[in-house]
């Protein structure tokens, strides 16, 4: 399958590993981007899709002081976001917004309004709920979940609560249930542990091995999809953590990252180290009489649930974000610091 | 003249002229003047002149004012002939009227004169009637009585004729008994039935019960002409008629003779249960055929005759039965396949399935000949359809069995006996299995669809259907089988399972593959003998499964390779790594698995064609040693140079190099599948260095190691471009993710690499 020649393109200067849909920029396309260089002096970019669609402009480029492992844009304030980053030896968290007059300044400087720094270890994402305006925000690290209450007009963060994931869970992620504003979903090593955040105690877990990513299905509540590393993308019923819903075959090598589409259903996708990025038609409505249907149909009469495969990237995908404001829109970024902005309209007439 | 002009010149005016005359000659003779007919609108002037109500003044003043004097002149002429014209006509009908009246008169004088005289006539003849009536009269009651004794004599007579009839009705049907004259003694008895009824109980009592005894006598006489096989099917035929005649239960009869026929039907299956409890207890299938066809031609075909026989007297016998015998028939035959079904439980050989669709489809044609209305040869071409379906599914089950069977016990003996290639061992035997198994299955299949029998000819197609849908259903459920298998193994967790679950594997991908092979020829002979067995869709199936199971394979080899990767890198703290001093273990181990990977991949798949071809590219010695002065080049230049610029360099080489593709279909050689791993697990390595932050030390140490990890690969597999590209790689990424990316020298990093070679090589002696 050729993708690629559709994607429009725009390069950062360094490596990069993260990109996050700009969700309260309700007026413009745009995404946030930053890169992840060990010894060159890291960049913030604000990118905004042209109104034709068919360009990507910097909208503001800031310099941020070390290298950026997570970035993730506010929901409701499209001039803050969080980022992880890492001095090579050391992490931390920040709270950021970017200045008002950016416009008119020659080297604007971003503010930062909070730092997340109660960490010690490897902080792996910071959260926000995808879901609308909340004062908390989530941290998570190797070890511990925090809590943080977050208060942007004081320019305060405060650890609410943490809680310590339990010996040799070596957390690497995390998710926030878009439907429930106390579920948090982290991923470790051996399993994806389910946390109530009113109590902090784990409520369930999915044993499965090796997951890199984990995202809420915006539309569908209780549904979760994970990204391993061999065997490829599990969708998953979180009241029925035994077995997958549903199983996709990934890619040639790790998935690293999985989203959901925020307004189609089923539509999923998918961003692997084999420099591809791919795009699934995976309907998670089927309840479990269809499920055992379509397991006793055989798999030859199965639709290909790949709709696409966008291969024309020179280096592992890590950073994958569709646009909520146009929810056809996605932008990946490939770890050679290239965004690429795609449209899916060709496929989702095929459905 | 001028009339007789006009009428020459013109015809319309004629007409006209006529019915103006009609009309004045009615109005002449119609006293009702008002209800004159008007003339026509078009000739006013004339009109007004036939009208009561003419004003000859009016008129004439008009026509002087109106007309010239010509006008004038010729308008009176019209007027004179018209006058003339009108006084003649009327002259003639005074003429005509007056002749009928004088005719009329002659009539009714002469009719005056010839009635006179004829009253007198009449009176004289009504005189004479009168008198023949009164003596026909006297006649008739002088012979009344007479009459009325005839007939009374002649009612007696037949009265007694008839008690005569009944007196003698039991010694005539005796009689008729005797002499077997059964449909006349029938018809008597019927005929005197009526009086029996009427006076049975008073003046013919001795009479009635006297014939009753005869006509019992007679039933059972033909009762016993019934059933008595001796007898012709057309005597019987007729007895069961009058029978019925006799208002004897002919039902209970036709139930009972039904019986019988089941009773014979039931003993020619006991015979046939016996043929085949002979042909269980010979176990050599050739001796099994030839049994099936032999004893049928004793035993089983008379019998089965003598039962269509039968049921084609009873046919004639009992009409209307047809369909208790249509039962019946279906019947025989049901039971038949279900015999056949039985056997087939118990596995027997096609040769035998064959002798046994033989003796059914025989029997089948021989009563369908009796009995066509039942459509038995249809009836059992389902039944058959059934029961051969079974047979080719319960072939297949056997088959099945044997393939797991014998690879399990392939499984438990490498255990007991340490054998050195147990994969080979294993996947020669089920590759045996299968293949043995499979071709026996198609020749005992071509037999069965060789054999002309009609059932089987009209089952041809299907069979093929059949065989081909069950050797897909094998197939899968073979894969299913073996992947139960491998996934067991696997669930051990131990390295044993990881071993044996490879084993389960490889040795499906040997078979899958060799099948494939041996099927795409079995495919093409097929379709030269014009039997159509599509072996595409199979073949298909096959290579999608291989191809699974390959993946399945590699991933799980790389899962192995994953985890050990996943270990090194998160345990250290690279950020504060010792210099390195030697190899790390974890290329040992690496490079173990690999062996490993090597030694089972060995002995299965076949090698690549490929791998001559390139060792002949690459494995010159100088060739190779240029290659590692290149290599060593490029490191020596990645040294030198500032790490402010390596992306920008990196970036731009890649621009440069052609799009190296790094993952590639895997095919089934030693080689694909090995380098595929390796290629997989290089690239994870790349990913996880990626994640890390180095110090010098840390990142040296990864460059000793995959310097030492690009030489063995080199002694011990091909090793592509894709390979050396993805190992430096992972040196790229290793300095990109260094805070201080300053790399061994040269002579350090062979040193040690050298010092790792040695130790190696001594601990392999």
């Amino acid at each position: 399958m050729q993708g690629g020649s559709s994607g429009i393109g725009y390069g950062l200067k360094y490596q990069a590993r993260c990109i996050s849909d700009v969700k309260a920029d309700t007026d413009h396309t745009s995404f946030i981007t930053g890169t992840l260089s060990l010894r060159e002096e890291n960049e913030v970019h604000l990118i905004r899709l042209s109104s034709g669609g068919t360009e990507l402009i910097c909208e503001g480029l800031f310099s941020h002081p070390n290298e950026i492992w997570d970035l993730a844009s506010c929901p409701f304030d499209q001039r803050i976001f969080s980022t992880v980053f890492s001095t090579g030896e050391s992490y931390g968290a920040a709270i950021w917004q970017i200045p008002e007059l950016y416009g008119q300044l020659n080297s604007p400087q971003l503010e930062r309004i909070a730092s997340l720094d109660a960490h010690v270890g490897k902080i792996n994402c910071v959260l926000w709920w995808p879901s609308g305006r909340h004062d908390k925000l989530i941290s998570i690290d190797d070890e511990n979940l925090f809590l943080w209450a977050l208060d942007c007009s004081k320019k305060a963060a405060q650890v609410q609560s943490k809680q310590s994931s339990g010996m040799l869970h070596y957390l690497s992620g995390g998710a926030w249930d878009p439907h429930d504003i106390n579920a948090v979903a982290t991923t470790c090593e051996s399993s994806v542990q389910f946390w109530d955040l009113r109590t902090m105690k784990k409520t369930n877990a999915i044993e499965h091995a090796h997951i890199h990513n984990a995202n809420y299905d915006m539309k569908k509540n209780h549904i979760l999809v994970t990204a391993e590393d061999e065997s490829g993308i599990h969708i998953w019923d979180t009241r029925k953590p035994k077995s997958p819903i549903q199983e996709l075959p990934g890619h040639t090598h790790w998935t690293w990252a999985v989203t959901c589409n925020p307004e189609y259903d089923g539509l999923i996708l998918s961003a692997g180290t084999d420099s591809t990025v791919n795009l699934w038609m995976a309907p998670t409505s089927v309840e479990d009489e269809a499920i055992t249907e379509s397991i006793a149909e055989s798999p030859a009469q199965q639709a290909d649930p790949l709709l696409n495969s966008y291969s024309d990237y020179e280096d592992s995908v890590y950073g994958l974000a569709w646009s909520s404001r146009e929810p056809w829109i996605f932008a990946s970024l490939s770890y050679d610091g290239r965004v690429v902005v795609e449209s899916i309209k060709p496929f989702l007439s095929r459905k | 003249m001028v009339e007789r002009e006009n009428t020459r010149t013109d015809d319309v005016p004629l007409d006209d002229k006529a019915k103006r005359m009609r009309d004045l000659l009615s109005s002449f003779y119609n006293p009702d003047h008002s209800s004159a007919p008007k003339a026509p609108s078009n000739y006013e002037n004339l009109d007004a002149i036939d009208s009561t109500s003419f004003d000859p003044d009016h008129y004439m003043n008009l026509l002087v004012q109106q007309s010239n004097l010509e006008g004038l002149l010729r308008r009176h002429v019209e007027m004179a002939a018209e006058i003339k014209n009108l006084d003649t006509d009327l002259q003639m009908l005074v003429y005509e009227n007056y002749n009928k009246f004088i005719s009329a008169t002659d009539a009714i004088k002469w009719m005056k004169s010839n009635i006179v005289g004829m009253e007198a006539n009449m009176e004289q003849l009504l005189d004479k009637i009168m008198s023949v009536q009164s003596r026909s009269d006297g006649v008739n009651t002088s012979l009344f009585e007479k009459r009325e004794h005839i007939e009374k004599l002649h009612r007696t007579r037949n009265l007694l004729r008839k008690v005569q009839f009944i007196y003698d009705l039991p010694a005539r049907l005796a009689k008729c008994i005797k002499s077997e004259a059964y449909a006349d003694a029938v018809k008597f008895y019927i005929g005197a039935m009526p009086i029996f009824k009427a006076y049975g109980d008073s003046s013919f009592q001795d009479c009635k019960r006297a014939s009753e005894e005869a006509v019992i006598i007679l039933v059972k006489n033909l009762q016993g002409k019934l059933f008595s096989d001796s007898e012709s099917i057309q005597a019987r035929a007729e007895a069961a008629v009058l029978l019925k005649q006799l208002d004897f239960p002919v039902d209970s009869l036709q139930a009972r003779l039904l019986e019988k026929l089941e009773q014979s039907l039931g003993d020619l299956q006991l015979k046939t249960v016996g043929i085949e409890n002979i042909l269980r207890e010979s176990n050599d299938p050739s001796k099994q055929g030839k049994a099936f066809e032999s004893i049928p031609n004793t035993g089983h075909e008379v019998s089965v005759h003598g039962f269509a026989e039968a049921i084609r007297a009873y046919r004639v016998i009992f009409p209307d039965s047809e369909s208790q015998l249509i039962k019946l028939a279906q019947n025989l035959v049901i039971k038949h396949f279900e015999m056949i079904e039985q056997c087939v439980k118990r596995r027997i050989s096609s040769a035998n399935f064959l002798g046994a669709l033989r003796t059914i489809w025989t029997d089948v044609l021989l009563m369908d000949e009796v009995l066509s209305e039942a459509a038995l040869p249809d009836f059992s071409l389902e039944a058959g359809q059934v029961t051969v379906k079974k047979y080719v599914a319960s072939t297949f089950t056997y088959l099945l069995q044997d393939i797991s069977d014998a690879l399990l016990k392939v499984n438990v003996s490498p255990k007991e006996a340490a054998e050195e290639h147990p994969l080979q061992v294993a996947l020669e035997a089920s590759k045996k299995t299968v293949l043995q198994g499979s071709m026996d299955l198609l020749l005992d299949f071509r037999q069965l669809l060789d054999d002309n029998l009609g059932l089987l000819v009209k089952l041809r197609e299907f069979i093929a259907d059949w065989v081909q849908e069950g050797f897909q259903d094998f197939f899968r459920a073979l894969d299913d089988r073996f992947l139960i298998l491998s996934g067991r193994k696997n669930s051990t967790s131990q390295d044993q399972g990881f071993s044996d679950g490879a084993l389960g594997e490889k040795v499906l991908v040997g078979t899958v593959l060799e099948i494939t092979a041996s099927f795409s020829g079995g495919g093409v002979q097929g379709d030269e003998n014009g039997h159509a067995f599509v072996s595409g869709e199979i073949c298909q199936i096959f290579r999608s499964v291989s191809e699974t199971l390959l993946h399945h394979y590699i991933n799980m080899r790389t899962q192995r390779v994953s985890t050990l990767l996943r270990k090194r890198f998160t345990t250290p703290n690279w950020v504060k790594h010792k210099e390195p001093r030697e190899v790390h273990m974890f290329v040992d181990l690496f490079v173990q698995e690999l062996r490993a990977v090597q030694s089972e991949v060995k002995q299965i798949l076949p090698e690549g064609l490929i791998r001559k071809h390139h060792r002949s590219d690459s494995n010159g010695s100088g060739n190779s040693s240029r290659s590692n002065a290149l290599l060593d080049d490029k490191m020596s230049r990645s040294n030198t140079q500032k790490a402010r610029s390596q992306l920008l360099e990196t970036h731009l080489a890649k621009l440069f190099k052609q799009k190296v593709e790094i993952f590639t279909k895997v095919e089934y050689t030693q080689e694909s599948v090995e380098t595929t791993i390796v290629k997989l697990c290089l690239k994870s390595l790349q990913e996880f260095v990626r994640l890390k932050t180095f110090n010098r030390s840390g990142f040296q140490q990864i460059q000793l190691d995959v310097q030492f990890l690009r030489t063995i690969l080199k002694e011990n597999i091909e090793v592509e471009e894709a390979i050396d590209f993805l190992l430096d790689e992972v040196i790229v990424a290793a300095s990109e993710r260094c805070l201080d990316p300053v790399p061994l020298e040269n002579p350090i990093l062979e040193k040690l690499v050298q010092v790792k070679l040695a130790k190696s090589k001594e601990r392999s002696k």
